[in-house]
This record gives C-alpha cells, structure tokens and sequence, in this order.
C-alpha cells in the first residue's frame, strides 16, 4: 500500500489536478490512499484573510472572500469535465465555502478571531481541495471518497494553531476507518492538516501539517511506503539556485532529513517523520510534473562511506546573531535558561547557540525579521539588574549547515570546512556543532554566504556524479 | 469520592457489594469514602449526586432486572458525559473484536476529566496504546488490574519486578477454564468434551467457551501484561494463538506418566504465544483449577512467581476496589481537592 501526498504546487489548477489523477491512475494496481494539501497559495490567502477579519477590515475580507470562491469554482470547472461530476463536487465545496464566509464576516464583525475560528478558515483550503482531487479520481474511473484529515481519524490535543496529534489514539481511529475503505478498493482522498480534538472540534497541525497527515496514515495502515509529490525531485545536495552543479541526493537517512528541513530544505519536519521512522517506512520525495525520476528515498538507511560523510549543504540567509556578555553570567546556573525563556517569550525561535567555557557570553542565532523584539526584550528583562553588561546585534550574517550522518565519529570533517572557508579568507563568525554529530553549522558574512555554500559543496565533492 | 459504575453484571454487583461490606473499614484504613452517584446497566440508569443507596439498587436490579429509569434513548456515554464524578468504574461486556461499548465509556469519562479503572478486557485488546495516551492527555489515572488475573495483583507484581530491572520473559497461565478443564481431564480421566460440560456445570465455562478454551482470553491479557510492563507496542494481531481443543485425553496421561502436564501457557519473550505445553509438575507455573500463575523472568533478579484465584465476581471486585485506593492515593498526593 502506498500513501501519496500531494503539495499545493501539484494541485495548482485544474490541468495540474487532472495530471495528479493520472498519476494516481497509473498506480490503481496498489492500494492507495491521497493525501492533499490546499491550492497553491491558498493558505497564504487564508493567513492574510484572518488577519484582515481580526482587525474588522470588512471590506477587504469580503474581496478576499469573493477571490477564493472564484478561484475555487474556476478549479473546479477546469479540473472535471462532466456537468455531472462538476455539480457533485460542488455540492461538497458549497458548505465549506459558506461556513468559511460566515466565520470571516463574523470575525470581522467582533473585530475579533480566537484560535479555534482561525483554525476553521485555515483548514478550509484543504477542505476544498481535497473535494475536487477526489472528483477528478472518479473521472478517470477510480473510486474516491473524500474526507478531512478529522474524519479519517486524525485526533489531537486541544492547542488550535498547531495542534498535536495524539498519535496512537489516531493510528488507531484512522486503522478502524480507511482500512475497510481501501479493503473495498475505495481511495480515501484525505484533505491534509486537519485534526479533530476528542470532543470534535477542528484543529489545524501547524508547520508540515499534510505531511504529517500522511505519516500518520502511513505509520497506522502500516504503508510500504509514502510519496511526497511536488514540484521538484527531491532534496539536493544545495540549493540549485545557488550551487549550479547541485545534485540530487537519491538516499538519506531519517536523521538527515530532519537536519535538513530545520534548515529550509523541502524536506519533513522531524516531528512528521517520527511515526514513519519508528516503523521503517520510507518516505519518497518526488516530482509530480517529472515522475519518471525516483527521487529521494528517505528511509532507515544511512550510507556511510568515508567519500559521502558530508551529504548536503544549507544556506540560511535572513539570520542574525545576538550575543549577550556580562560577568556575572560566570558560574552562576540558570543564566542561559533565563536568557533563552526571555528571548522564547519574544517570539523568536533560535536556531544555534555558542557558549564559551569561559561563560561570558552566549550568541545564539535567530530569524533576522524576530531578532530586534528579541534584543528588546533582553534589555528589558536583563540588562543592569538582571546581571548582564551587554546584548549585542550582528544583523549582516549568514547561517551555513553542513549536514551528513557520516559526520559521525568522522574525524577531520570540521577542519576541511574551516581550512576551506580561511583559505578564502571568509571570516567565520560563530560556529555550533550539535552533539548529534550530523550537522556542522557556522555563521559568516552575509556578503560571502552564498560563496561559502559554493566552496564546501566542491570541496566535499557533492557534484561528483560517482556519488549516490 | 464519587464513582459511576457502568456495568451491573457479576462484577458490577460484587463491587457495590463490597462497598457496602467495607464502607467502614475504608474511610479508616485508606482515607476512601465511596459515593456512588451513577449506575448504568445496558437498559437503564440511575444517578443521585449526593449518593445512591446501594442496597436499594442492588435489590432492584434482583427484582425487576433493572436498575432505575429506562435510558430512553441516551447511550451510555451520554451518561456517563453528564455525570459529575471522580472514577467511572467500568464492568460490562468483553468484546475483543470493536472493544466496544467499554471503549466509548472510558473515553467519555476521560474526556469529562473521571479516572477510569475497568476489569474490561476488551477496549484494552483493541485500544492499550490510545487508552493510555487519552488518559495521559487529559490528566486522569486509569488502571485495569483486574483485567488480568481476577483478584491476584499480576500487573502490580509486574510493576514492582520491573522497577530497576527489565523483565525479558513472561510466562503465565492465565485463563482460568483452560486450567479447570485441563486439570479435569488429568484428575478424573475425562476426555476434553466430557471436561467442558463438567466446566459449564460448575459454572467455570461460559455456554460458548471458544474465547477461552481457544486460547484468545489468554492472549489479550499477554498483550496487556506486555503493554503494560515492557516498553514494547504489541496487539492481538502479534500473538500466535492456539488453543486446547485439540488436546486428547491420551496427550494427558502420556504427559502424567513422565511427571509432567498439559497446561495453555502464554509466552511472550521474543515473540507472543500462545499453546499447549509440557510443564514440570513441579514448575511453580504449574497450577491446578481455576488457578492463574505468572512467572516474569527478570534480567537481573531472574525468575519470579505469583500464584492466585484468577477469575470471579468477588476477586475482581476486590482488584477494583485496590485500583481505587491507589487512584486515591494518586489524587491525594497531587493535592487535588476532589475527594
């Protein structure tokens, strides 16, 4: 059985949602369930629409309104060519459309919109969707039902937003209910994203949130395998747009890829990939408008091989570094989880940190849009009082990560990257290695960041096309 | 501490029994003052918030077979949803197959924040791993020790060999008429069929006994054990299961002869099973009747055995009543004011 994801880039319009039809179509021989994620740029128009409700924008939020409705039904009417099937899957789009206007216009009314009404309109692009993929399955003469992500099973906590699947209560509430409908040769089309709390009220999945709908099946229908279609072929050893001989990576390990989609690739969050690696079941990334390449195999495996310790190369631009000194941070316990709470509570998330022995200071890199609020309220909370001398913005940086489960017990591989970089003359401006052992990641100049991807790609010869 | 008991079977009843029994020795020795504010049978309900008269409800239900007002169209759940009370205790009919309507009960009680302790083994075939999480989820105690081996504390056994060590091997006979029949057509030369009707004469074999005597009952409460004690995740669908229909009185006496006998042993080390097998009679797993013994073979501190009664309506009851106590206990040290 094989589980396949569809990405908003593959169900863009409706010739995009009869080319996924076939795909499926050719793969009818299997048992299948489809997962789907809202029309491309949809969700972005849900975010937007929200925000413009909660400030009680009414004539904006009826603008948008109208734009979706017309881009839905002109989806609609490209994607299924029989009048028949056009009115079938518009009887199902019709309620969520109007549940979608009425919680806008309401939330626009009270200038008001609490997590729960915001998770309703967030989850209203999958719910519309996944409808019209299912009407183009039965077009090609396939037998589709649609359901949300909630009816097929997905159960969660209660935190709206960004709800967390209660894993083993769905897997077994997803088992009791797609297992009978493939058994029939029915194919579940499950609107991604979308969970339900245990008194039945819907929650979104937050960040990857159709992916890990698709884990989640995968991981309870005990899936050979699951295929994660979208516009390009797979994970790479760079971004092709900065390194040009950038290669596709045809194998990584669980524990690469979750590395590497912290680190902006299009890869599973790592809290996706947890049901599928605890079972086993390979993950494949392919490209739905080129599916005769295999793509990128994700699975238990990782290949060591003294050639291939490092697999791939990241580049993230917007960064910053804020370093925070003061001696009476030295030997005094607590000072780095007050400093870290502080800057939590502003809203940034960090993504490295660097402390020295000697304790005096600690960087810690963050998104460069959160990382003012972030010095703002260090100031606020620590400075003076608080036992700190100083908080310090370097907002001119790039992060690079150098990711490879070989890194591993492979001595050598942090010299070869800063031999590489000072030999440029490339000032390295922070550097974290975390204990995993599979990722090396520095800061530099932002001016030399694109450079910096460049030079470690050709010295660790990731374009060598001998490699796998 | 006020309960909900859904569920007026055997069980059901020897537990209201015994709390009227113990009502005294309880609030002294352990702190627990029960109030029953809701009992549900399959028909019909009744609830008080300041406490039901168990004895009333006992003798109406011996009478007219039921215990209050008809439900009238509301499930049991819905019930259960409306009931404001600490423990739902659970005690109505196994179904290994859906788990059901045990499953839907404990799951409107956690959601309605109630502890749950059962003696159901059904909802704990079919859903360990989501009941667990759902009570974890939603802050509340659910225990089941009854489930497994009546009144004798095989879980809490369990626990406590497990504590700073691993337990690598279970071993254990635990259906009760498996034992009964088997000890039967040892003792009195009866054949299995012969055994059987003796079985369901004395009241140790249901009308249809293929949930026991085919091995499955044995089976659910090894993955239970093993759910419960080992870190592994393993469901029905895991175990390989054979029962004693096939057992002849000839494989008894050739068995008796070399100072051994057949016993439906359930094993869980690398894989689950379980089947008929050889066992010393002077293995201490060797039990006769309507014994249960488990063995748990520890890492470190080898091999332990617990032997007791393993089924009857009292025995359970009892089992409930310590689950509660220790959910006491629990609530008490969190400083919950609920009770």
């Amino acid at each position: 059985m094989l589980v396949f994801k569809f990405g908003g880039t593959s169900v863009k319009d409706g010739k995009r949602v009869r080319h996924v039809a076939k795909l499926v179509e050719a793969n009818r021989k299997k048992h299948l369930v489809v997962v789907c994620s809202a029309l491309d740029g949809v969700t972005d128009e849900l975010i937007h629409l929200s925000e413009d409700a909660s400030k009680g924008a009414e004539r904006v939020v009826e603008e948008r309104l109208r734009k979706l409705r017309i881009s839905h039904e002109k989806v609609l009417r490209d994607a299924l060519r029989k009048e028949q099937s056009r009115r079938r899957v518009a009887r199902l789009l019709s309620p969520t459309l109007n549940q979608l206007e009425r919680t806008a216009r309401g939330a626009a009314t009270l200038r008001e919109l609490t997590p729960r009404s915001k998770d309703l309109i967030l989850s209203s692009g999958e719910r519309l969707s996944a409808p019209i993929v299912a009407g183009a399955l039965s077009e090609v003469g396939l037998k589709a039902d649609y359901l949300t992500g909630g009816e097929a099973g997905v159960i969660t906590d209660d935190n709206f937003g960004d709800a967390m699947p209660l894993v083993e209560t769905s897997k077994l509430q997803i088992r009791q209910t797609l297992d009978p409908m493939v058994e029939s040769g029915t194919i579940p089309v499950v609107a991604g994203y979308i969970g339900l709390t245990q008194a039945g009220d819907l929650t979104t999945l937050g960040r990857g949130g159709s992916d890990f709908t698709a884990t989640l099946i995968a991981s309870a229908l005990m899936a050979d395998e699951v295929w994660i279609w979208s516009d390009v072929d797979g994970l790479m050893t760079a971004d092709p747009r900065i390194v040009k001989h950038a290669r596709l990576l045809k194998q990584v390990s669980y524990a690469e890829a979750g590395e590497m989609a912290v680190f902006g690739a299009k890869a599973l969050h790592p809290r996706t990939l947890e049901p599928v690696a605890e079972l086993g079941i390979p993950v494949r990334f392919r490209n739905t408008f080129n599916p005769r390449n295999e793509g990128t195999v994700v699975s238990a495996k990782t290949n060591v091989d003294s050639r291939r310790v490092v697999k791939s190369v990241a580049l993230i631009g917007d960064v910053a570094i804020i370093t925070v000194s003061g001696a009476s941070m030295v030997g005094k316990p607590g000072s780095a989880a007050r400093i870290f709470d502080v800057v939590a509570k502003s809203g940034s998330n960090i993504l490295m940190i660097s402390q020295s022995v000697s304790e005096s200071n600690i960087g810690m890199v963050v998104k460069r849009a959160t990382a003012q609020k972030a010095v703002n309220a260090l100031e606020i909370a620590l400075l003076g009082e608080g036992g700190l001398k100083q908080v310090l913005l370097e907002d001119d940086v790039s992060a690079i990560a150098v990711i490879g489960g070989g890194m591993r017990g492979t001595p050598g591989i942090a010299a070869k990257v800063f031999g590489a970089v000072s030999s440029r003359g490339i000032n390295v401006r922070m550097i974290a290695q975390g204990s995993s052992e599979q990722n090396i990641s520095f800061c530099v100049d932002q001016k030399d960041g694109k450079q910096t991807v460049a030079l470690i790609h050709s010295v660790f010869e990731l374009d060598d096309k001998s490699q796998g | 501490m006020r309960l909900a008991l859904v569920g007026f079977g055997v069980v059901g009843r020897s537990f209201a029994k015994l709390l009227q029994l113990k009502a005294g020795e309880l609030a002294s020795k352990s702190g627990l003052m029960p109030k029953v504010v809701c009992v549900i049978d399959n028909h019909s309900y009744s609830q008080d918030s300041n406490g039901l008269d168990l004895g009333k409800v006992l003798s109406k239900k011996n009478r007219s077979g039921s215990v209050g007002l008809p439900k009238k169209g509301l499930s049991s759940s819905e019930i259960i949803s409306n009931t404001e009370a600490d423990v739902l205790i659970e005690t109505t009919q196994t179904n290994f197959k859906t788990g059901e309507p045990g499953f839907s009960h404990i799951k409107a009680a956690f959601q309605s924040k109630m502890s749950v302790v059962t003696a159901n083994k059904g909802p704990l075939a079919v859903a360990f791993q989501s009941l667990t999480e759902l009570a974890r989820h939603n802050n509340v105690y659910f225990k089941f020790s009854g489930a497994v081996g009546g009144g004798t504390p095989i879980l809490d056994f369990g626990r406590s060999c497990s504590k700073g060590d691993t337990i690598v091997r279970i071993s254990g006979i635990l259906n009760s008429t498996s034992n009964f029949i088997l000890t039967h057509m040892e003792r009195d030369a009866l054949d299995f069929k012969s055994a059987l009707l003796y079985a369901q004469r004395e009241g140790y074999a249901e009308a249809d006994p293929s949930l026991d005597v085919d091995g499955f009952d044995s089976a659910v409460k090894l993955v239970i054990m093993v759910n419960y004690l080992t870190p592994n995740k393993v469901a029905m669908r895991d175990v390989d299961i054979s029962g004693i229909r096939g057992i002849s009185l000839k494989d008894v006496e050739r068995a008796r002869k070399t100072g051994k006998a057949v016993r439906l042993v359930a094993s869980a080390d690398s894989k689950l099973k379980v089947s008929p097998e050889l066992l010393d009679m002077t293995d201490p797993l060797c039990v006769s009747g309507a014994y249960n013994a488990v063995k748990f073979g520890c890492e470190f501190s080898g091999d332990k055995v617990i032997v007791g009664k393993g089924a009857g309506g009292m025995e359970t009851a009892s089992s409930i009543l310590r689950d509660l106590i220790d959910i006491r206990g629990m609530l008490a040290a969190r400083g919950s004011t609920s009770c």
